[in-house]
């Protein structure tokens, strides 16, 4: 599986510090001192930081990612709180990307994390997500989604959509010239139908996975693969799917 | 009722009693293959032909369900719940959505008709 770009690990050496806080993910085989100075020596782009990117970029923070941008338009609202669990009652009327910044770094102040107050449009989103290794989805709408799914396509840059309502979800990890992308489908579906608090963090986590796997060289378990989550009867299914060869984002010489 | 159903982007395409033969002409694409799960080798033409017991919308889709079931895929447009289309669906006839005909689900359907049962993505955050 190619990555756009490579992780440069060169001069990110771990101190006795990190060599603690890290230590569990140290154990894991695989991993070791080499792949955590990956993690750190990464930049993962957060579009969104709601109820998906709450939960994604506190476990990517906590993971050690060593920079983080994440970008978001809105402020803090009452109703956010039940889902988006970086943000307080106290929070209410503040920026999300300014309150995500100050918690995410008091979580691990090792993480650089970048706050990027802005609206995603076509014109500013490959400045946006340019120097990503990987793009993660904390949207909540699918106009947005498409414009970060054909810049990343173009900039050939692994997008992890997810995607929720009420108490089912949805995952799969595009990457760019081998697998489907999001256009590829012509997507449908109604949003604002609710969201229980838990759907997002469970496909955000999912979404961090695919992330780390990518940083780390490792294989993503859903490229080319849907992920589909029901919370009512808590069933994963996991389907194949395919590359539409007429789709306009991808298969139409972009990517040459 | 024989139907003719051709998988394509997020949704199945359903012919009801088509008069002609059915092909794929301008549905080139097969992106979802899982669709095809119980019917393997129909995925070369690309068409499956079906026989429904029922002259209904909802005929239809029960049938459908219990195809998949039969091979291990969650394709339920009906929800035992509520007796109405899930929310992970939406069904067209002719392209106009079930609730906006008279009988929804339960209405009748008519040679030459055409069933577009789509899969919905998730968009909230």
């Amino acid at each position: 599986m190619a990555l756009g770009r490579l992780t440069d690990t060169s001069g990110k050496m771990l101190d006795s510090s990190e060599r603690v806080r890290y230590n569990r993910q140290l154990l894991i085989p695989d991993f070791g001192e080499e792949g955590q100075k990956k993690i750190k020596g990464s930049h993962v782009v957060i579009a969104g930081v709601g109820g998906l990117g709450c939960a994604s970029a506190t476990y990517l923070t906590a993971a050690g990612v060593g920079h983080i941008t994440v970008i978001d338009y809105d402020v803090v609202e009452l109703s956010n709180l039940n889902r988006q669990v970086l943000y307080g009652d106290e929070d209410i009327g503040t920026k999300k990307v300014v309150v995500a910044q100050k918690k995410l770094s008091k979580l691990n102040p090792t993480v650089e994390i970048t706050p990027m107050h802005a609206e995603i449009t076509e014109q500013n989103i490959s400045r946006l997500i340019d120097g990503a290794q990987v793009v993660v989805d904390g949207l909540d709408t699918k106009d947005a989604r498409l414009v970060v799914n054909s810049a990343c396509v173009q900039q050939k840059i692994p997008y992890i959509y997810g995607g929720v309502s009420r108490l089912r979800g949805m995952i799969t990890t595009i990457i760019p010239g081998e697998t489907p992308c999001l256009a590829c489908f012509n997507p449908e579906g109604p949003r604002g139908r609710g969201v229980l608090g838990v759907t997002p963090a469970i496909i955000a986590n999912l979404q961090a996975l695919e992330t780390i796997k990518l940083i780390m060289g490792h294989n993503p378990s859903l490229a080319g693969k849907l992920l589909v989550f029901n919370g009512n009867n808590a069933q994963f299914r996991v389907y194949d799917i395919e590359k539409n060869e007429r789709c306009a984002v991808c298969s139409q010489g972009l990517l040459s | 009722m024989n139907v003719a159903i051709m998988p394509a982007f997020s949704e199945l395409i359903v012919k009801i009693n088509p008069a002609e033969k059915v092909t794929r002409e301008g549905l080139l694409n097969i992106i979802m293959p899982w669709l095809y799960a119980p019917w393997p080798d129909a995925r070369g033409k690309g068409v499956v032909e079906l026989e429904v017991e029922g002259e209904t919308t909802r005929a239809l889709l029960t049938t459908l369900a219990e195809v998949y079931r039969q091979v291990d895929v969650d394709f339920a447009p009906i929800n035992p719940k509520t007796n109405d289309l899930d929310e992970d669906y939406d069904v067209l006839v002719n392209d106009k959505n079930y609730v906006t005909i008279p009988h929804g689900l339960d209405a009748k359907l008519r040679d030459g008709d055409e069933v577009k049962v789509k899969i919905l993505w998730r968009w909230d955050g």
